[in-house]
Formats: structure tokens, C-alpha cells, sequence
């Protein structure tokens, strides 16, 4: 599902060039349920972002879904996304002005890969599928914090992507909530869907198939 | 059903009621600027020129010999090739008495048949129609110079000798000057009027064809001249009004383009405004075009829910700006229509307004919206979910790290020059936004002050205080021993004065002592008259608009002789009249006047105040009649004074008017700004006081931020006036008095707007400061 070869992400700052990821190789079979762990800075989130397709490698091979997405455009990259790729992140990053049942049919709307009078429908059982279908028409603001993350993993799930990528998903949670989400994201990966997981949390992170430490940017 | 996306939208909108309303009153702000100036440009430019062609305008007006103009005589004109009508309309040239020993100009048209006028058309306004033989019909206009009512009487002074006559009404003569700006009463009387004796004889005829073309006019005014001479009349004078121009068409024109000119400039005040709003609802947003994307969102997407977005605040502001706009232009154009002696028949501005205004109002703010939109929809995730996105690093410039090194100045004004050299976008468009108003506003001051400076000067360049004009030429030793009586008097001097014909133009000749120091004119060019010329001549600058310049030659008619004088100097005169002024011997040689009489005096008082001006005007007319000398007009300089300041006030409302909407469009303009700038650092505000900032200090801090960015402004404001108040001047002063007005930037007009900006600014950070000071912190910190 995911190839990493030689990968190297470097960012120009005012205090001079900053090596963010260096000659990673990785590979991440279809189904897998992988964490992604180290200290902060060390380069996961910039991990993450390559794999979804949200920054760019400096150099180095990037296929993703059997797609070279480094030679994407923009907009090939969006519409990529939005069917390939879920996201969860640390603060949920639900719309606050939509609904729960609308946050979920935002992905439809813009991949236009479902029929519109079946969005609502398949929102709903999205959203039951991670039990918040009873909270549908209520708006983000109105949720407890482990529902929200449920919401935005619901929203995740829409286009019915091969791979979810979460980026400290339980953060912002409590511990019980957490170990919800990671049980969520287990029977996710029992469904055949990759996950790629960044976390701190390691009680969590026991509950993946594999564990990839990332240290100054390399993998360990 | 209704895609999510757009239901983003919408609830976006709605979700911040006061940033929306802020938005919407800031664009609608700009709609009612242009859209009040559009109204009242359309609907006067229209309504103008019908008022003023529905009189039927003459085309021309012919002045003969001899007395009265018979029945007899018009048929045969009306049977001319080329003339379409015909109308016998004398005038009676004299005085009205006002008061107690005070006179006004007076100018009695004397009218065949009330019930079937045909030229120079006039209406009823109020009172009796037609008037009997001993009554006059005033135009409405001149009533507050008579200051009298109708049924009153008043006393009438023509060829020597005074007539009381009853007002019975007045009428609209939408072709004649307002009275009240000329200082002129204009009336009507019946033919067979008490008043009649010793009139000018006119006609006045339409020509058939081209009536706008004036050569065309005065071959037909020829041949009816030569018709005329057949009956035995002589025509002394042949009249040609500009072919469809009202007397006051260059106010009109003046006062139309500033409309024009600051309709542009609240034109582009407000598309700044929107600029300026829609950059900070783009801000706001960054982070939700981030997750957008991530759930696969093209930048077209994007780009189609924000330009929507705009565009739905857009129709709001319109629904709001249109019909406000329409109601004050509409307003301000029966306000511009009364003091031009018009009417308003039809009250509906011009289809194209409101399409135009509709268009631009959408076009507009979608146009300057564009750039940053597409900007902010090709943002990419990463930079979307970083905080200071596309912001360089504070101390990263070079001014930064200048910014950094002061240190001597209090630790908030640090952070707030800091923070709003930081914001380089925000600050950019808040300052260019504050300076187009005040660019707008100290313009309109500025050409306002120099209409008054203009005014000033020429006053400054007669220096005398009262001048009278006898009835005959009288023996210069018989008027100065009358003058001699009166004690106020301290100098005379008799001009030689006459009349000319430059072309078809009727020009004065004026011929000053050569050791006057009662004229003290503004030179353009050349040189004023030296005792020693001969043949030489000053132009005023009516009179070089038809292209003469020092050193031509200027070929005038005189008394049916050709006088060639060379032009040694043009000056700028406020009097819209073109005059030329010469050697007082080479006048009374080329009109054949003799040196010892005079029909014109210019007195120098003792006390130079208006009311004794006032005061002297009357002893001096007590004195000439005393000696049994005629005077056909005596006039106070301070009251030509307020006849040309009151040619000016429709200009100057124009201006005041450009610059109070101004003031209201940048002041909305400049609150909504400032207020959004302070909702875009909430979650700044929030670690200010999550370190202990007080609400005072917090609100110190922006309110003084908002006042670095208000000086800034005025800095450029200052900058940008100029250009604007040189290219106002020209066109205005060409327009008017046919020369560039003398730039001025006035200080009051500088020190007005700082003081203005100044508040606005302080007052604008303040509350929203205020406010966002209160919050809670995590709220603050928290807030999106």
C-alpha cells in the first residue's frame, strides 16, 4: 500500500535549512495497522503528511495506493485524496459551522463519487459505524471531545478509502476514550483498511500490528 | 437539497453575525457613496438639460433702434428662411428699491401674450397669471432678493423715473440665473405694463434645422436682420446664446464633473473596503481551506465557496447601499436642482445606474476578491495547519530587525508598532483603505479652500469699495464735485469704459488710470499696463480662451471700426465676463468718447466694512441725485463679492458634500477594518492576558496600534491628495473660470482629517479591544 524509497524532506527556515526526514525507507502492506512513534520534532507528522499527499518529499520516491504522488497536481492530488486518503487529527478539525451529518457528507460532496440524495444515508451509517449516528444533526460544538474524534474518523471513512491516516488521533483525549479509538481503528484494519497512526500514547500504540520508531528524522 | 458545502457557506455567514454585519455595512457603505453620487448625476445631468431645453430656448436675440417691436414687424421675421418662431420679448433694464434708500439690478422682460409663449418659456409658480398692466410676475428665484412677498408693492427706478408696481406672482424661468446668485431681479410684465418707456427693443427667434449649430443660427439671425432693415429698423446687436447651454452651464459642468470625479474616488475607496474585507474573512478561514482540502477539495472548489461567499455579502450590501444611495442622490439632486433654478419632473434615475451599479456592485468585489481567493484556495495543507502561514518570521527583514533594535520606547508601544509591521498584508491594505478616504476628503477641502483663496484674490485685485454707473456720461468735474459732498468718499477715479466685439463675442474694454492703484490683478502671463503703452492691451483669460496668447494681436470692433492691440499680459478674473483692459486714451480715441465725461466711477471709501460700504453706496447715490445726475447702478464691492461667492456655493456644496460622504464611507470603512483586524488576534489577545495583561492594557495596546496604522495613513492620505488636488483644480478652474485654480492644500483640511482618522481609529480599536480583552482565555485562545 505504502513504498518509501530514500525519502528526504528538507524546509529552508530563517535560521537555515532544516532536515525534517532523511533517506527513509519504509513499506506498509495493505491491512496493516502501524504506529508511528518518537519524541516530538523528530519527524513523524512530517511522515504523515508526505504519505497523505499534504507536503511534498524534497526527494526520493513516494508511492501511495500504487500512485507515484509526488508527480500529481494539485488538483489531481485533492481529488486523489479525498477517495484514497482519510485523515483524523489531533483536534478533530470537524467544521464547526456544519453538522455532524454534513461535516461526514463534506468528503462526498467534493469527490462527487456518490449520488447526492444517498449522501445523507451514507453519512449516517458511517456515523453508526463508529456509534455517534444518534448525534447527527447536532453541531460539532455540542459533542464531548471523544465524540467528535469519532465524528471526524466517520468523516475519514466517507469515500471509503483504502488508508487512514491519524495524526495523534487520542491527544486530546482521555485515556479510556483513547483506548475507544484505537479499538475503532483495530476493527478498521480487521476490515482491510490500512492505518497509519502517529502517537505518543503507548499504552496505545501496543494495539498495532507494527511499530515504526522514527529518531532525527530516519527511521530506527 | 442543498450541498453541504454551500451550507458551509451560508452558516459561515451566519455564524458571525457581527463580522458579517460589519462586512456587509463596510461594502454597502460603498454602494451608498456611489450609488448617492450616480443617482444624483444621472438624474441632474437629465433632468438639467430637458428643464432647461423645454423653455424652448431663442436661438438668438436681436436688438434694434427705436421703439417698440410691432406685431407687423414679428410677422415678417416669422416668414424669414430659417426661422421657426419668432417672439417680440423688450426688456426694461433698471432698479427695484429693496429698502430704504437700497436698489437692486432689475430685469423686466415685457411679454406679448401670457397664454401663448412659444420662446424662453416661463411657468406659473404662484400667484396671479397673466399680471395686470400695473403688477409684475417675479421669478421665483429672485423673491429673496426683492425681499418682499406677493401682493406687496414696490418702487421700480427705469429711464428716470419710478414706478410702483404690485407683485402678483411669481413664475419658474428655468433658462434664467437664479436671482439670488446673481444678485438680479428677474420678472415679467404684461405689454401694456405702466413700467413700459424707453425698453431695449428685442426679439428673440428659433431657428429651423440644427439649432445647436451656431453658425448656422447666425446666418439666419443675418437674414433676418437684413429682413428688418427693409422695414425701416435698424438692428444694433445680434445676440447668440451658446447653442443649448444654460446661462449657468459651467457651474453645471463644474459641479457635475466634481460628482463625477468624487463618485470615481468613492469608487475606489470602496473597492479597497472590500478588498480590505474580504482579505480579512479570507484569514479567518485558512485553516478550514486546510481540512477542505485534506477531505479532497480541488482549489476551484475552494475558490467557487469562497467567491460565492463574497458574493452572497455582496447582494446583501446591495440591497442595502442601492435604495439608501437612490434615496440621498435623489435627495441631494432636488437639493443641486433648486439652487440651479431647476425642477425635477421625473424622480426615476436612469436605468443604466442601478444596472451599472448592481454589476459593479457584484463585479466589483468579486474582481479584487479574485487575487486573494485564488491565493488562499492554492494554499497548501501544510501551510494551512501552521499558524503564521505565508508570514515571514518577525525580525527576518531588515526593518524588522531596525523595528527590534529601538528600545527606548515603552514596552506596549513596541509590541504594537511590532505587531503591525509584522501584519505587512493587513497593515497594507487597513492603511491603503484609511488613505484613499482621507485622500478623497482633503482633496474636496483643499479645492474648496482654493475656490475661496481664488475668490479672495480677485477681491484683493480691486481695490476699491463701491462702484457706480451714471445714466449718461456725465462731466467728470460735475460727478466728482457731488462726490465731493460725501464724506465718506476718499478717492475717485473715472475709468474710460466701453464695449467691443471680439468676433461674435461681446467683450468690455476697461481702461484704468495708467497711475492706478485701484486694480492690482492676478497675471498668468506677461505684464500689466505701463503708462508708457500704446496699443497695448491685458486680456483676462475669457478672453485668451480663444487662443490668444502674449504678443497676438487682438482684433476687436468698435463703434463698426477694426482696433488692433497687441496682448501684453493675460490675468485671471473670477467675473466670468471677457475683458480687456487698455490705455484709457486708446479707448476713448477707438470709441470716441471724450476724456472729460465718464459714465463709470470706482470710489474709495473711508472705512472699508461691508455695512459701511452699504452705508456709503447709499450717500453716494443721495449726492449723485442731488447734483441731478441719473445713476443707473451703484454696487458695493463686498456685494459683487457675495455674488461671486454665491456662483460658487453650489461647487462648494459638492465638495463639502464629496467629503461628508466621504468621511461616512471611510469612517464605516475604517471601523469595520479595524474592528476585523482586532477579531483576527483574539487568540493573540488570549496569551496577552494568559501572561498577564490587563483588559486596560490589552485594549491600550491595540487602540494605539490602530492609531500608529490611522497615521500611516494620513501620511499617504497627504501624499495621495496631491496629484488629486492639482488634477480638481485644473479641471474645475478650467471649467468655471477657464483657468487652472491655484493649488492650495489647505491645513485645516490636513489637520481635520488626522483628527478624524485619529478618533475613528481609536475609537474602532477600542470596543472590539475591549471586548476581546473580557473573553475568557481559553475562550480567546480557543477562538477560530
Amino acid at each position: 500500500m505504502i513504498q518509501l524509497q530514500d525519502l528526504t524532506k528538507t524546509y529552508n527556515t530563517p535560521a537555515g535549512e532544516f532536515l525534517a526526514l532523511r533517506n527513509i525507507d519504509l513499506e506498509i502492506a495493505a491491512g496493516e495497522f502501524v504506529a508511528i512513534v518518537g519524541k516530538s520534532g523528530s519527524g513523524k507528522s512530517t511522515l504523515l503528511n508526505m504519505v497523505g499527499g499534504i507536503d511534498r518529499p524534497s526527494s526520493g520516491s513516494l508511492i501511495v495506493a500504487d500512485k507515484a504522488i509526488g508527480k500529481l497536481t494539485h488538483n489531481e492530488l485533492a481529488l486523489w485524496r479525498g477517495r484514497t486518503v482519510g485523515f483524523v487529527f489531533q483536534f478533530f478539525q470537524l467544521l464547526p459551522t456544519l453538522t455532524v451529518a454534513e461535516n461526514v457528507m463534506l468528503p462526498m460532496d467534493f469527490c462527487g463519487d456518490r449520488p447526492a440524495s444517498q449522501r445523507r444515508r451514507h453519512a449516517i451509517m458511517m456515523l453508526d459505524r463508529v456509534r455517534v449516528a444518534d448525534q447527527a444533526d447536532k453541531l460539532p460544538s455540542a459533542l464531548s471531545g471523544g465524540q467528535q474524534q469519532r465524528v471526524a474518523i466517520a468523516r475519514a471513512l466517507a469515500n471509503d478509502p483504502p488508508l487512514i491516516l491519524a495524526d495523534e488521533p487520542t491527544g486530546n483525549l482521555d485515556s479510556e476514550t483513547s483506548v475507544e479509538i484505537f479499538t475503532l481503528f483495530g476493527e478498521l484494519a480487521a476490515e482491510g483498511k490500512t492505518l497509519l497512526v502517529v502517537t505518543h500514547d503507548r499504552e496505545a500504540a501496543s494495539m498495532v500490528n507494527r511499530t515504526v520508531t522514527i529518531a532525527d528524522g530516519c527511521v530506527a | 437539497m442543498i450541498a453541504p458545502r454551500w451550507r458551509k457557506v451560508f452558516r459561515d455567514i451566519g455564524e458571525t453575525p457581527l463580522r458579517t454585519a460589519l462586512a456587509v455595512v463596510a461594502m454597502a457603505a460603498g454602494a451608498f457613496g456611489v450609488g448617492t453620487i450616480l443617482t444624483a448625476y444621472s438624474i441632474l445631468t437629465r433632468e438639467l438639460k430637458t428643464t432647461y431645453s423645454d423653455t424652448q430656448p431663442a436661438s438668438a436675440i436681436l436688438v434694434m433702434d427705436g421703439n417698440g417691436v410691432s406685431d407687423a414687424l414679428i410677422d415678417g421675421v416669422r416668414h424669414v428662411s430659417g426661422v421657426s418662431g419668432a417672439e417680440a420679448r423688450p426688456v426694461i433694464s433698471g432698479r427695484l428699491r429693496v429698502g430704504q434708500d437700497q436698489w437692486v439690478p432689475v430685469i423686466l422682460f415685457v411679454v406679448r401674450d401670457f397664454r401663448d409663449i412659444r420662446i424662453d418659456r416661463f411657468t406659473a409658480n404662484s400667484g396671479a397669471w397673466p399680471p395686470g398692466d400695473d403688477e409684475i410676475l417675479i421669478e421665483r428665484s429672485s423673491l429673496s432678493v426683492v425681499h418682499a412677498a406677493i401682493g406687496d408693492r414696490v418702487v421700480v427706478r427705469s429711464n428716470d423715473r419710478e414706478q410702483s408696481v404690485r407683485i402678483a406672482g411669481t413664475v419658474h424661468a428655468a433658462g434664467l440665473a437664479p436671482g439670488w446668485m446673481d444678485h438680479v431681479v428677474a420678472g415679467f410684465v404684461s405689454w401694456k405694463s405702466v413700467l413700459r418707456s424707453g425698453e431695449s427693443s428685442q426679439l428673440r427667434i428659433v431657428v429651423d434645422g440644427n439649432r445647436l449649430d451656431e453658425r448656422h443660427i447666425r446666418e439666419v439671425a443675418n437674414r433676418v436682420s437684413e429682413s428688418i432693415g427693409k422695414q425701416g429698423r435698424h438692428v444694433t446687436r445680434i445676440d447668440v446664446p451658446t447653442p443649448g447651454r444654460h446661462p449657468h452651464a459651467a457651474q453645471m459642468d463644474t459641479f457635475l464633473f466634481l460628482l463625477g470625479a468624487f463618485g470615481a474616488l468613492t469608487f475606489a475607496l470602496s473597492a479597497v473596503l472590500v478588498a480590505n474585507m474580504i482579505h480579512a474573512l479570507l484569514t479567518e478561514q485558512v485553516r478550514q481551506v486546510g481540512i477542505m482540502k485534506t477531505l479532497g477539495a480541488s482549489t476551484r472548489q475552494v475558490a467557487t465557496l469562497y467567491l460565492g461567499q463574497v458574493s452572497i455579502l455582496a447582494l446583501a450590501s446591495l440591497c442595502i447601499g442601492i435604495p439608501l444611495g437612490i434615496s440621498a442622490g435623489l435627495a441631494f439632486a432636488r437639493f443641486c436642482a433648486s439652487m440651479l433654478n431647476a425642477t425635477i419632473a421625473d424622480i426615476a434615475p436612469s436605468l443604466w445606474i442601478i444596472v451599472a451599479e448592481v454589476l459593479a456592485g457584484i463585479f466589483i468585489p468579486l474582481l479584487v476578491a479574485l487575487g486573494p481567493v485564488i491565493r488562499a484556495s492554492r494554499i497548501s495543507i501544510h501551510e494551512a495547519f501552521s499558524n503564521d502561514i505565508g508570514r515571514r518570521p518577525f525580525g527576518t527583514r531588515r526593518f524588522d530587525r531596525w523595528l527590534a533594535r529601538i528600545q527606548f520606547l515603552p514596552r506596549p508601544l513596541m509590541l504594537s508598532l511590532r505587531t503591525a509591521f509584522h501584519r505587512r498584508g493587513r497593515l497594507v491594505l487597513t492603511v491603503a483603505t484609511l488613505a484613499a478616504g482621507g485622500a478623497a476628503f482633503i482633496a474636496a477641502l483643499n479645492v474648496s479652500a482654493a475656490w475661496t483663496r481664488t475668490l479672495d484674490a480677485d477681491a484683493r485685485a480691486r481695490r476699491f469699495d463701491i462702484q457706480a454707473v451714471v445714466s449718461q456720461p456725465t462731466a467728470i468735474a460735475d460727478v466728482a464735485k457731488a462726490l465731493a459732498t460725501v464724506p465718506d468718499v476718499a478717492r475717485a477715479e473715472y475709468w474710460a469704459e466701453g464695449r467691443a466685439m471680439l468676433g461674435d463675442t461681446r467683450v468690455s474694454i476697461v481702461g484704468p488710470d495708467a497711475d492706478s492703484k485701484l486694480i492690482d490683478p492676478v497675471l498668468i502671463e506677461g505684464r500689466w499696463l505701463m503708462p508708457v503703452d500704446d496699443g497695448a492691451a491685458v486680456i483676462n483669460q475669457m478672453v485668451a480662451s480663444r487662443g490668444l496668447h502674449v504678443g497676438n494681436d487682438v482684433v476687436l470692433r468698435i463703434n463698426e471700426r477694426i482696433v488692433r492691440w497687441r496682448v501684453v499680459g493675460i490675468v485671471k478674473e473670477l467675473a466670468p465676463r471677457a475683458t480687456i483692459y487698455a490705455p484709457p486714451r486708446a479707448i476713448l480715441q477707438a470709441t470716441g468718447q471724450s476724456r472729460d465725461t465718464t459714465r463709470n466711477v470706482r470710489i474709495v471709501t473711508r472705512r472699508h466694512e461691508v455695512a459701511d460700504q452699504v452705508t456709503a453706496s447709499k450717500a453716494i447715490e443721495q449726492a449723485l441725485n442731488r447734483a441731478g445726475i441719473s445713476v443707473d447702478g451703484i454696487q458695493a464691492l463686498s456685494d459683487s463679492r457675495k455674488s461671486f461667492a454665491d456662483h460658487l456655493v453650489i461647487i462648494k456644496t459638492a465638495l463639502i458634500f464629496a467629503a461628508l460622504l466621504v468621511v461616512l464611507v471611510g469612517g464605516l470603512g475604517l471601523t469595520s477594518t479595524l474592528t476585523l483586524n482586532v477579531f483576527e488576534r483574539t487568540r493573540e489577545i488570549g496569551i496577552l492576558s494568559a501572561i498577564g495583561a490587563t483588559p486596560r492594557t490589552i485594549a491600550r495596546y491595540v487602540v494605539f496600534e490602530g492609531m500608529v496604522m490611522a497615521v500611516l495613513s494620513w501620511c499617504l492620505a497627504v501624499i495621495v491628495a496631491v496629484p488629486i488636488t492639482f488634477a480638481l483644480d485644473a479641471a474645475t478652474g478650467q471649467m468655471f473660470i477657464r483657468s487652472a485654480l491655484d493649488f492650495f492644500m489647505s491645513p485645516m483640511a490636513v489637520a481635520a482629517w488626522l483628527v478624524l482618522v485619529l478618533i475613528l481609529a481609536a475609537l474602532s480599536s477600542f470596543l472590539p479591544a475591549r471586548r476581546s480583552a473580557r473573553l475568557a482565555v481559553r475562550e480567546a485562545i480557543a477562538y477560530e
